[in-house]
């Protein structure tokens, strides 16, 4: 068999690149044209959509709860997420590969059936179901994603800066934030900004354990089911707006490559 | 240090699983949850809703099968062939796996629909004389969108597969004399195991757990299991079923991807 020539990889990379991209780039393209309805020629140029948005009465209170969420979705995973890596590069390879495969495994599941064991659980134990409840379920899937970009950082560490600091006397307090946190800060806002990402992005189990009250996922839910409104572009955009630029922002200051 | 993500994982993921399966032995009486042990739950899944289970691990294969092919040729794109946009490919393709999932859905709805984009270019270059109506609302809808969602988180596994492979053993084999076809079959195709399979069985998982997908771009006459979980919870109060069919359903899943397993082992062993 022959090789592919160059050329033909090219196209492949195009074509394929094109495919991931341009059903979002549709959608930004027809937030800011006049039609009614996605169709071309697209007409003038305007921010109709984003006014007739800001007037949605259920859009105000969409985007408080989401920004509470994933606030604290956030810093939560942050926290507990660089905890858990800097305790894993410690153990014993075998023994941090099985429990890395515990914390990742919710991951493995259809969305669906977590959504529905966490709201079942938390109507068994009586818990009301809020805000709260939906922070808590989305650390169970933000988590992993810090604990593996931090995981990934922290093996290139080098430990004898630790063991040096501890030798002259600093406290492992002191030695965690004067010589671990400043190397890894890059690394930290960018998981952070991934954990909040994937918590803004998620539909599901937002849908099923915030009981009542609405964020931007469960609005655009509920927009897509009643009617085809243009304004469903300009809040789409809004939310690939934040989820895709503060990711690749999160990659290229973390240079996590997978 | 690792007692917060622990108790996480527990008290939000162990603990409600565990739960829910359970409950799936439960029985529903007016409205009320009764404890009990009984299969019936699960008979009844199996004989109600069987041909949809049927159709969704066969949408669920056919997902899985196409994003694989595709993210495979990607990720040896950005691997071996992209040569100075391999970084950029690759941006693009983890960007796009951490935003947008009811967005990607809509989108294909505006492209899909029988005025959307397509149809519109189609007609207009005199291709079809008419709206080619399945294209939204069917069984071809959820394939296309799902592939879309799916494929950035199909070409990351391989793409750290392949990442890992040596590329001397390469050099080394078309030295021996190896052309082009036995060193991929040989080296590359093997080392790539790992890949392979994570990428399956994430898309696999995926589609036969969906229903906002089916829901949205299936139409009315497309059910898959996933929908009818949710109905169980959002329309019926019957908890029992609903947890029943989401069992029995990873239950399947888990059998069809061993056998994946299975079978993929034993294709890419080297001769």
């Amino acid at each position: 068999m022959k090789r592919f020539p160059q050329t033909v990889w090219y196209a492949f990379g195009l074509v394929s690149v094109l495919f991931m991209i341009s059903p979002l780039a549709i959608v930004m393209f027809f937030s800011f044209t006049g039609n009614r309805h996605a169709t071309l020629p697209a007409g003038g140029f305007t921010f109709d959509w984003y006014r007739e948005l800001a007037a949605n009465p259920d859009f105000w209170p969409a985007l408080t709860n989401s920004l509470i969420v994933v606030g604290f979705v956030g810093l939560i995973s942050m926290v507990i997420g660089t905890l858990a890596a800097l305790a894993l590069v410690k153990l014993r390879p075998g023994l941090a590969g099985g429990i890395s495969n515990l914390l990742a495994f919710p991951l493995m599941l259809p969305p669906l059936v977590l959504a529905l064991a966490l709201v079942t659980s938390f109507s068994w134990i009586g818990a009301p179901l809020g805000l709260w409840t939906v922070i808590l379920s989305h650390l169970v899937f933000t988590q992993p994603f810090v604990i593996l970009i931090v995981t990934a950082q922290m093996q290139g560490f080098d430990e004898s800066l630790i063991e040096c600091s501890r030798d002259l006397g600093a406290s492992p307090w002191q030695s965690f934030s004067t010589i671990v946190l400043p190397i890894i800060r890059a690394t930290l806002i960018g998981a952070t900004l991934i954990a909040m990402s994937i918590s803004l992005d998620d539909f599901v189990i937002t849908f099923f354990t915030i009981g009542g009250g609405l964020t931007l996922s469960t609005l655009i839910w509920g927009m897509l089911r009643t009617s085809l409104d243009p304004s469903i572009n300009a809040l789409g955009t809004l939310i690939l707006f934040f989820t895709l630029g503060a990711s690749t922002l999160a990659l290229r200051i973390t240079n996590y490559r997978g | 240090m690792l007692a917060p993500s622990l108790l996480v994982v527990s008290a939000l993921f162990l603990l409600p699983m565990a739960w829910f399966f359970v409950l799936s032995f439960w029985r529903l009486r007016s409205y009320r949850l009764y404890p009990d042990f009984s299969f019936r739950n699960y008979a009844v899944a199996w004989t109600e809703y069987l041909d949809a289970a049927v159709f969704t691990l066969w949408m669920s294969l056919t997902v899985a099968a196409i994003t694989l092919v595709i993210a495979y040729a990607m990720a040896f794109f950005i691997r071996f062939r992209a040569g100075r946009f391999s970084g950029a490919v690759l941006l693009i393709t983890l960007a796009t796996l951490f935003g947008g999932y009811l967005v990607k859905i809509y989108a294909w709805k505006t492209i899909l629909g029988s005025t959307g984009i397509l149809n519109q270019f189609l007609l207009g270059t005199g291709l079809v004389s008419e709206p080619v109506s399945w294209l939204l609302y069917s069984p071809f809808a959820i394939i296309i969108s799902l592939t879309h969602f799916l494929l950035p988180f199909a070409v990351l596994p391989i793409y750290a597969s392949l990442r890992r492979i040596d590329e001397r053993h390469i050099e080394a084999a078309r030295d021996l004399g190896a052309s082009n076809h036995r060193a991929f079959r040989d080296i590359i195709l093997p080392q790539s195991e790992s890949g392979i399979f994570v990428a399956f069985t994430i898309a696999f998982l995926v589609t036969a757990g969906d229903y906002v997908t089916p829901t949205l771009v299936g139409g009315s006459s497309t059910f898959m299991v996933g929908t009818f979980i949710q109905s169980q919870f959002v329309n019926r109060m019957n908890t029992p079923l609903g947890s029943a069919l989401s069992f029995g359903m990873l239950a399947s899943c888990l059998v069809i991807l061993l056998i994946a397993r299975a079978l993929l082992r034993a294709c890419l062993r080297v001769r």
